[in-house]
């Protein structure tokens, strides 16, 4: 199990299009994923898991992988959240 | 013994016959979603109903995403594909049935609802937005759940009882050998109504069945002549009613004896009497009732039943309906869909009859029409001068211009491919809408014919919705207005020298009949069915009569008069 904390760079937070290319390549790896903030987890391969969480842009949450493939997977989701979703107009 | 009573229940006649059978109730598909609970052994089903639900709405997504390149768009919907196959949702909605024993639809939606509940309690704007898909995802996967059970359990001799019967519903039905059929809603002109009409299938309307608790498999009786239906008859009563039938069957084939004489009054003065017709299952009719080939053959089924149909399913269609004319002429009306009659994939219009339908629908659908004028040119080839197209729903005559134009592509097309037609098919048009009965001097110069369709016009001319049970009281062909619509069309194609027929409903009243005969319109066209009845009038009396019965209902103002004048000439 390998896990890391990241922040929500994206101005409008992480909303339905964020999430959903979240969730996309998540369901790419074999790993479990799970998103932990404010004391609640939800499953990373669940768009509206996701969604409910409604992070706002500077959000702070835990990516937790647990698998086969964490550490590529986690390496890339770590990668999304950097690079803010690959969405540049909000 | 004790025998529960029977119920007897009186609505409005709509089909004449007498029907005797079990109960089977048609379930009307519903938004509401209730916590029904399910049985050990019906845990699998309900999961199986799930996964095919999944499947069936994905499909539909890639469906759409096929048919646009938006990003955007692009983007949003495989956001929705994943949240109908997120994996939480999932595993919830198989606990809550497989656990919790509650049916799939119970299950997906109260599954949905928690997440519709947090993001609509969220402070965050575009959480609250977003629950409007999640929304129409739940009711996209309900509904799919529910249309799986769409095949129909009923059986050959079934009373159906319904609220209300949608025209594809009624299509399957029309294939069963049904006994009759009992609506709560629906209007005299209503498709069901029609339907059951050319099929001779009775069907009573406006029964308030619903209040009493029926359920399939119990003995019913319906009589479409009075409109009497009784819920779990008697032996005596059940007896009567079958001694009736019998009694009606050997009078309606005594009208059949009419069908071979020739077409002429009793003064010798012809005329021609043709059927409406729908499904191929209605062919066999025509012969023993006496019709001159189809002045209307509708075309809206195909499209409503063969998925993807292509060229070849409509050729075969028509070319099996020249095969039963006899040599006689048949009228193809173009996809008449819209109004009442809609496309599953349609959008619903607040005022469907005055939206997109006919015509309107066709000139925007290019491709749908230009394959329907391929199709019916290719079969004129082999039946040449028997085949006459008619245009729905005109308004105005650019629309006839623009399937004349559309009809020369085509025909060049065919010339190319070396596939013979007929080049001098006839091309009419639907006079269904006021405006092209008043304009119909001018409208004659651009077509070769005009056939009346009396139940549009009338709903259109006195504004009254003939499906809707409340107003269907004011729904009245016999309007002197109707009549009088009537004779302007007659006159202003007489003047151009074009033919007129009457393709309504109101053919296939033998009085109307007779009057209409006596406005000089001697080409009728209606329901296999009324056939033998208004032939045994019309050959009956002479035409003298009728001419006097048209001049007096024409110069009568109100609708009582006229139908005091209309009844001597019923038939008994």
């Amino acid at each position: 199990m390998v896990s890391q904390r990241v922040i929500v760079k994206n101005e409008a937070g992480l909303h339905a299009r964020p999430a959903s290319a979240l969730v996309k390549v998540a369901s790419r790896f074999e790993s479990d994923f799970f998103i932990k903030m404010y004391g609640y987890k939800v499953n990373g391969k669940s768009i509206l898991g996701v969604m409910t969480l409604a992070a706002e842009s500077g959000a702070e949450m835990e990516l937790i992988l647990d698998g086969p493939d964490e550490e590529k997977a986690l390496d890339e989701l770590v990668k999304l959240f950097d690079n803010k979703f690959h969405i540049n107009s909000e | 013994m004790k025998e529960s009573q029977a119920i007897i229940l009186s609505g409005k006649p709509a089909a004449p016959g007498i029907g005797i059978g079990k109960a089977w109730i048609l379930e009307e598909e519903s938004k509401t979603v209730r916590p029904v609970k399910i049985r050990d052994d019906e845990v699998q089903e309900n999961l199986e109903k799930f996964k095919r639900a999944k499947e069936v709405t994905e499909k539909e997504y890639k469906k759409i995403k096929s048919i646009t390149d938006e990003y955007d768009a692009l983007e949003i919907i495989e956001a929705q594909i994943q949240a109908l196959n997120d994996p939480e949702v999932s595993k919830t909605v198989t606990k809550k049935i497989s656990d919790e024993k509650y049916a799939v639809d119970y299950a997906i939606f109260s599954t949905y609802n928690d997440y519709i509940q947090l993001l609509e309690s969220s402070d965050v704007t575009w959480a609250n937005e977003r629950t409007i898909d999640i929304v129409s995802i739940r009711d996209e996967l309900i509904q799919a759940t529910r249309s799986g059970k769409k095949g129909l359990t009923v059986q050959k001799g079934d009373v159906v009882f319904a609220v209300n019967i949608p025209p594809t519903v009624m299509v399957k039905l029309s294939r069963i050998k049904i006994a009759g059929i009992v609506m709560e809603k629906g209007g005299l002109t209503s498709h069901a109504v029609i339907l059951s009409q050319s099929l001779g299938i009775p069907c009573v309307i406006n029964t308030k069945w619903n209040k009493y608790n029926l359920q399939n498999g119990k003995q019913a009786i319906i009589d479409g002549s009075t409109g009497q239906v009784i819920l779990g008859p008697s032996w005596k009563q059940t007896q009567e009613y079958i001694k009736r039938k019998e009694d009606e069957a050997s009078r309606f084939l005594k009208a059949l004896e009419w069908a071979d004489k020739p077409n002429k009054t009793l003064c010798g003065s012809e005329f021609t009497l043709r059927a409406n017709v729908e499904f191929l299952e209605e062919l066999p009719r025509l012969k023993t009732h006496g019709a001159k080939g189809i002045g209307l053959l509708r075309t809206e089924t195909i499209l409503f039943e063969v998925e993807n149909f292509d060229i070849k399913d409509q050729i075969n269609f028509y070319s099996q309906v020249l095969q039963n004319a006899d040599g006689e002429s048949v009228t193809i009306r173009l996809f008449d869909a819209g109004g009442d009659k809609l496309l599953e994939n349609s959008d619903t219009e607040a005022n469907p009859f005055l939206g997109w339908r006919g015509i309107r629908m066709l000139l925007d659908e290019k491709d749908l029409l230009r394959k329907q004028l391929e199709a019916i040119y290719t079969v004129s080839g082999n039946f040449k001068e028997q085949v006459k197209i008619l245009i729905p729903m005109v308004t105005n005559f650019e629309e006839v211009h623009e399937v004349k134009t559309l009809a020369g592509i085509v025909k060049k097309s065919l010339n190319s491919r070396n596939i013979s037609f007929d080049d001098n098919l006839k091309m009419g048009i639907m006079v269904e809408v006021p405006s092209v009965a008043l304009m119909a001097g001018h409208i004659a110069r651009h077509v070769d014919f005009f056939s009346i369709g009396t139940n549009d016009l009338t709903q259109y001319t006195l504004a009254v919705d003939r499906g809707n049970q409340k107003t269907s009281g004011l729904f009245d062909s016999f309007h002197p207005a109707i009549w009088k619509l009537i004779k302007m069309t007659k006159d202003a194609a007489d003047r151009q020298g074009i033919p007129v027929s009457v393709c309504g409903e109101m053919a296939s009243k033998p009085e109307a009949a007779a009057c209409l005969l006596g406005m000089g319109i001697n080409d009728l066209s209606m329901n296999a069915g009324s056939l033998p009845i208004v032939k045994s009038v019309l050959c009956s009396h002479k035409l003298d009569m009728m001419k006097k019965l048209a001049e007096q209902v024409l110069q009568t103002e109100d609708l009582k008069t006229i139908h005091a004048l209309l009844e001597e000439w019923r038939a008994v």
